[in-house]
């Protein structure tokens, strides 16, 4: 496998802007890492990569974990978000993180629209590629983490 | 002065708005684009002073929303406010006519350094 581009401290770094500025601008509950891979999940959202690099960004949460960042984002409570809401802020939540991504990845890249699922990211959802970073941790208590798969096809090892 | 916000995220569009209400431009007059194609013609119809733009969006990116202006001879004040950030698409945004190019997760402090010189 070729050299890993974005390390979980590269990513680390990122999430923590991604705190400081929506999730946590008191800075009272930064995201607490982990380490745990199998923390349970249940929703995620992906951006994928294609270029000069082919992978996905994926950012997976507990339901609670969402509907909390979504209230984060909109300056709202907790239980005034709607579903939409949540969505919309778990698409924006992989773009941001994936965007930063892109801007370590080679040159010559491309970046998706957000691809948001409201059910647990299992290794499933990507057959042809494998996990070479994430940040797995807890805020305030849920879990949430961040992880990138790159393709494993046959025009990825060429 | 007239602001148009584009970007096909409703969650951000209401960050960039309370942004720019905390770096004290909150008495613009703020209009939304929800895709790019949206963009391009209340670009045209709502004649803003400035549009702030997404680069990621449905129908057409940001990037293809200021060329598309400026072959029309449109002049409008363009810039972004974009997760994305590597130095060719500064470059095409600047030789597109982009006067600003900021990165989300974005502060009212980077909103302010960014529009002083261009709302005043």
């Amino acid at each position: 496998m070729s050299q890993t581009v974005v390390t979980e401290g590269d990513l680390a770094e990122m999430v923590e802007q991604v705190w400081v500025s929506y999730l946590d601008p008191e800075g009272i509950n930064p995201l607490v890492l982990t380490g745990d891979a199998k923390q349970p999940s249940e929703v995620h959202s992906t951006v994928s990569i294609t270029g000069s690099w082919h992978g996905h960004l994926v950012y997976a949460s507990s339901k609670h974990a969402a509907q909390k960042a979504a209230a984060a984002f909109l300056a709202m409570e907790p239980d005034e978000v709607g579903q939409e809401d949540i969505s919309d802020v778990l698409g924006e939540l992989a773009n941001i993180v994936g965007g930063n991504v892109k801007a370590m990845l080679p040159a010559g890249c491309f970046l998706s629209l957000p691809t948001v699922v409201l059910a647990p990211d299992t290794a499933s959802y990507y057959p042809a590629a494998e996990r070479i970073s994430g940040l797995y941790g807890a805020w305030d208590g849920e879990p949430v983490s961040i992880s990138m798969w790159q393709s494993v096809t046959k025009e990825a090892k060429a | 002065m007239k602001i148009l916000i584009a970007d096909d995220s409703r969650v951000m569009r209401q960050i960039v708005t309370r942004t720019l209400r905390q770096a004290g431009y909150g008495d613009h007059d703020l209009v939304e684009a929800a895709d790019g194609q949206q963009a391009v013609d209340m670009a045209v119809a709502e004649k803003p002073d400035l549009v702030i733009s997404d680069w990621n969006m449905p129908e057409l990116t940001g990037i293809e929303v200021l060329r598309k202006l400026r072959a029309a001879g449109n002049d409008v004040k363009f810039g972004f406010v974009t997760s994305e950030c590597t130095d060719e698409m500064k470059q095409a945004a600047e030789s597109a006519g982009s006067a600003f190019f900021i990165v989300k997760p974005f502060t009212a402090d980077q909103f302010e350094q960014a529009f002083a010189p261009i709302l005043g």
